[in-house]
């Protein structure tokens, strides 16, 4: 088992075009972040269920997180 | 004039005369719809030094070709006129159902001239169109007023108000749809109150002649679908625009205490989870929408319902005044948008008060008894109902707008006038972001954000360069995203979801018969951008590079705390920037048009220089 982190759309660009990364379970997410070579300052948002959840969560073994930019704004 | 209702409706709220009169196919042809359209009606109508609120500035109320069709978002429109807050061009886009109501009426745009004896309402159902008379609605609030109208004219009417702040001149009163949208910026309200013009009321039963409709609904239904399959909608669906508060937070953009901070140490508790958990209801779109980003709330607290807070205003009435309850917020929220005020000047104007008040400049005798203390949300809610009533020594000097309350009061008060061009900045704090902060310089409006949304930008390359790939992204931004304002569709399944750009120029085509390219489109929208910067320089006396100057705050003051804390842009900087950009768009050193650039666009004739 492993944590799901999914980049989306340029955000990709960070990744090599990764889609979907394998990472184990333990840090935070904004750890990840800087692990697989995403500024955290440039994540809108982290997806866990649909729900927002901060970037110092801990996500657990099996759970899938969504990572978001903001490319636009208001 | 496929694409297009081909005609427009001309009201003289004067003599009450109202004639339709063909849309003219090459200004259509040169400037598309809506905010294009409203350009052109303003530039060429507008006699130069119109008072914005005397009889000869006029409202245009404008759709573009792809309002009301089944294009993604097709549900925006825009108010143009001569601005009363700022004196030079005012051009606010807003959403909810009216657009496609006005296009299948019949109707390109709506021309608004001269000013009612009395007050009346403009009642349109499909050709017919009278002026009727509003006395009993005169002091009416927006949302009563909406659903006064519903209930008198039928629900398929859809309905345009303007509350008491737009009656008693609020140099920026919005104008109020949908029980809350708004029209926002630059005091169309206000203008529209000056004619003593109280609401619109419309009904259509018309369709939209389309060149290649097979082709135009199998575009559109393509760009349907990928917004519906966009990764991001479930989150942009259930959180908003209120979703970037937390990000603004945490990069230091969240105005704080007008805009002395960007980052707000009560943020968590207007985050959008906070938000959604709290007091969301439902979720509300706008004609034509698949992301429904709109969120209906109830503050149990106050016992208020108010589409909204959105991002904007929460930044505004909320951490820009030091309130940290969102349902405080939203209780600011909803008695704006009853008595017709923009919340993002409002609020903007509110701050510089408070600032003024804590360092001592307005004392108590001054603000009529309030305590107005950064945090205090029941002195801002008795400050909105005396602007909007013009109540008070206070109320009605905040009812001038910022820049106009800083040169009154002065004592160094116009270094925290956060405004540019004497528009209220919105919100996202710019000490510490050069893109950001030339896009807020140089919108055509003033100090407003949706004209170029460059600080993702700004932090993904580095916030504190200056370079000439900055000011280069500005103004592709302020094609782009001005562009949807002309085609009358949101931005937002741009920005939000990430639908391609590629859809449009294919589905204007189609629409049209008038073989577009994005390039083409791109080209257009620069056209009208000349177009705006020359209303400036046509209407503002001595018009120039210092109209562009930004709020001394983020060029002389370092902001405190967060993650910019210490930060600000040097005021070289800031001018340097501006040099790139005035050098890529063809401007002169003070930011007029070289009449090269108007050639290039095909402007010259228009504008005769």
């Amino acid at each position: 088992m492993a944590v799901t982190l999914i980049p989306t759309g340029m955000l990709r660009e960070y990744t090599g075009g990764q889609d979907r990364l394998e990472l184990a379970a333990g840090p935070t997410v904004a750890e990840m972040l800087e692990e697989v070579d995403i500024p955290p300052a440039v994540v809108a948002g982290v997806v866990r269920d649909g729900e927002l959840v901060p970037k110092d969560y801990r996500p657990r073994d099996g759970e899938t997180i969504r990572v978001l930019v903001i490319m636009g704004g208001g | 004039m496929d694409g297009y209702a081909g005609r427009m409706l001309r009201v003289n709220l004067s003599d009450g005369d109202i004639t339709t009169e063909p849309t003219p196919e090459e200004v259509i042809h040169d400037f598309l719809g809506a905010r294009g359209l409203g350009a052109y009606l303003l530039w060429t109508e507008v006699p130069q030094g119109a008072d914005p609120l005397g009889p000869d500035n006029k409202l245009f109320i404008s759709t573009g070709p792809l309002s009301g069709t089944l294009f993604p978002g097709a549900g925006k429109m825009d108010f143009t006129t001569k601005s009363p807050l700022t004196g030079g061009y005012a051009g606010a886009s807003v959403g909810g159902m009216l657009t496609a109501e006005i296009k299948y009426a019949g109707y390109d745009s709506i021309i608004l001239e001269g000013t009612s004896p009395k007050p009346v309402y403009l009642y349109i159902d499909d050709n017919a169109a009278e002026l009727r008379d509003a006395e009993a609605y005169w002091g009416m609030g927006s949302f009563a007023l909406e659903k006064r109208l519903k209930d008198e004219l039928g629900e398929e009417f859809q309905i345009a108000t303007v509350g008491p702040a737009g009656e008693n001149l609020v140099k920026y009163a919005c104008i109020s749809h949908d029980f809350g949208r708004q029209a926002g910026r630059g005091g169309v309200g206000t203008v529209m109150g000056a004619k003593k013009l109280k609401a619109i009321a419309v009904r259509g039963s018309g369709g939209i002649p389309i060149a290649d409709t097979a082709e135009f609904a199998r575009i559109a239904k393509e760009a349907y679908r990928a917004c519906k399959e966009a990764e991001l909608l479930d989150v942009w669906t259930r959180y908003g625009t209120m979703m970037v508060t937390s990000w603004c937070d945490e990069n230091g953009a969240l105005p704080t205490r007008n805009f002395q901070s960007g980052s707000f140490e009560q943020g968590s508790s207007i985050y959008a989870p906070t938000f959604r958990e709290k007091i969301v209801v439902t979720d509300k779109g706008c004609f034509g929408c698949p992301c429904p980003c709109g969120k209906y709330s109830y503050s149990k607290k106050h016992d208020v319902y108010v589409e909204g807070p959105e991002y904007e205003t929460n930044g505004m009435m909320g951490s820009d005044l030091g309130v940290g309850d969102i349902e405080d917020i939203a209780k600011a929220n909803q008695l704006c948008d009853e008595l017709g005020l923009d919340t993002i000047s409002a609020g903007g104007a509110i701050a510089w008060a408070m600032e003024c008040y804590e360092k001592g400049i307005l004392d108590r005798d001054q603000t009529d008894g309030l305590d107005l203390r950064f945090g205090n949300a029941e002195a801002t809610f008795a400050l909105i109902e005396r602007i909007a009533r013009r109540e008070g020594w206070l109320g009605n000097l905040l009812a001038e707008g910022v820049k106009h309350a800083a040169a009154e009061v002065g004592q160094g008060s116009e270094k925290w006038a956060i405004h540019v061009k004497g528009m209220e900045q919105s919100a996202y704090d710019t000490h510490d972001a050069t893109s950001m902060l030339l896009a807020y310089m140089t919108a055509d409006v003033g100090a407003h954000h949706n004209r170029a949304w460059a600080i993702t930008y700004d932090i993904s390359v580095g916030r504190d360069l200056v370079t000439p790939e900055k000011a280069a992204k500005v103004i592709e931004l302020q094609h782009i995203r001005p562009l949807m304002d002309a085609l009358g569709c949101c931005r937002l399944q741009w920005v939000e979801l990430g639908m391609s750009l590629d859809y449009y120029a294919p589905a204007m085509t189609a629409l049209t018969g008038v073989e577009y390219s994005w390039e083409n489109l791109l080209h257009i929208s620069e056209r009208v951008w000349n177009l705006t910067r020359m209303i400036w320089v046509r209407e503002v006396e001595g018009f120039g590079r210092e109209w562009d100057a930004p709020p001394s705050r983020f060029v002389e003051e370092p902001a405190i705390g967060g993650t910019t804390d210490g930060k600000f842009t040097p005021p070289e900087a800031a001018q340097r920037m501006l040099d790139y950009y005035y050098e890529q768009r063809g401007w002169d050193d003070d930011g007029i048009p070289r009449p090269e650039t108007l050639e290039r666009l095909g402007l010259a004739e228009l504008v005769e220089v």
